[in-house]
């Protein structure tokens, strides 16, 4: 899926390329950058480290219609890494220090990344 | 006092200490399925203390089998429940447990969910998460979960009867079409403190066998359910070392002693 951005800077070069660049539509990039919708993605990490495998996820996509979709067990990614490398920039670690240590309680699932991707 | 007969032997006890669940599949019958299809949705009172409901369900062979294994001898019946009933397609709901989730090492009370219609992947099945019914966490706080590996659809025959430790995380799954799918809730509880009164191959208590880590689970948190499983185990065996008594009141709790039931 193209983000708006890169949809923009697509126009911009065939533009360029037609000599039909102005100005105007350079400017109509900050617009665009406004049109940018925000995805998050959820990731539950085994421990800290970032290639650690995942035990759970979720996918908060605002440009998919609000309808039913199935459960699925297929990981998204195999880690916090493998997500960054397709461009998931992360906007929240865990904190270790937040999760209780306890000889028989558990409690929330564990270790919990958010990330972000602008389309 | 009506007989129950304990139907679970020692590695099926620990399998429910290690999982949180059991289904019985398609065990209830035909004909009582088909009538609980049309029962009214919502709270439920008068059909759950019918000799019919008692007979073809509460106290089914199979299910009260559990009960009894589970919870002793003279456990509570229910005498009310709830009829979940889902018609038109919805994104499902967000992962819980229900009331609040008890603490304690000790197995007081089972909720059960009877499917009296088989029920498909597209009709938004409940799903559990095995093994997470120690996780004590506040339920809105888990709200924004999504997949877990390890999770599990109830896809089951009509007449299934899933029995469940209450805390266990779940959820109606997203339903696709617009089929009547309906889950009857209930609960069972204990009155007397445990022995080792289960289905049992020998008089020696046989050590707790941890049956390994949940696919979700991180490894300290697979030690936990282990510590924590072995004193599930002793406290049900009845072991005087781990000492936690019946809660008085527990949130629900409504039904009567199996000993007060005539059928």
């Amino acid at each position: 899926m193209k983000s708006a951005v890169e949809e923009w800077l697509d126009t911009c070069i065939e533009k360029l390329r037609r000599g039909e660049l102005t100005e105007t539509v350079l400017r109509d990039g900050v617009a665009v950058l406004g049109l940018q919708k925000q995805l998050l993605l959820y990731l539950y990490s085994k421990s800290t480290n970032l290639r650690s495998p995942l035990g759970g996820w979720a996918f908060y996509d605002v440009t998919a219609p609000e309808k039913p979709v199935l459960p699925s067990q297929e990981v998204p990614y195999t880690s916090v890494l493998d997500a960054v490398r397709d461009g998931w920039r992360i906007v929240q670690f865990p904190r270790p220090e937040l999760h209780n240590f306890s000889d028989v309680d558990n409690a929330y699932l564990g270790f919990e990344f958010i990330l972000e991707k602008f389309v | 006092m009506i007989h129950v007969e304990p139907t679970l032997n020692d590695s099926q006890i620990m399998r429910f200490i290690h999982n949180g669940y059991i289904t019985l599949e398609g065990i209830i019958n035909p004909d009582f399925n088909r009538e609980c299809e049309s029962v009214s949705t919502g709270h439920l009172s008068d059909f759950v203390r019918t000799g019919e409901c008692r007979r073809n369900l509460l106290l089914h062979r199979e299910v009260a089998g559990v009960a009894r294994s589970l919870l002793g001898e003279n456990f509570i019946v229910p005498t009310s429940a709830h009829h979940h009933l889902f018609e038109a397609a919805h994104p499902g709901q967000t992962w819980h447990s229900d009331g609040l989730t008890e603490r304690g090492y000790g197995i007081t009370h089972l909720q059960c969910y009877y499917y009296p219609k088989a029920v498909k992947i597209e009709d938004g099945p409940t799903m559990i998460l095995p093994g997470s019914h120690h996780r004590l966490v506040d339920r809105e706080a888990i709200a924004h979960y999504g997949d877990i590996l390890g999770q599990l659809s109830l896809t089951v025959p009509a007449g299934t009867v899933a029995m469940t430790r209450y805390g266990i995380w779940h959820k109606a799954g997203p339903k696709l079409n617009s089929d009547r799918r309906g889950m009857i809730k209930f609960s069972y509880y204990r009155t007397a403190m445990p022995k080792r009164d289960w289905a049992r191959d020998s008089d020696e208590i046989p050590s707790y066998r941890h049956a390994g880590r949940h696919l979700y689970v991180t490894e300290v948190e697979s030690y936990r359910n282990r510590r924590r499983g072995e004193l599930t185990w002793r406290w049900l065996c009845g072991v005087a070392e781990v000492e936690e008594p019946i809660p008085p009141l527990q949130l629900f709790n409504t039904g009567i002693p199996l000993s007060e039931i005539q059928l």
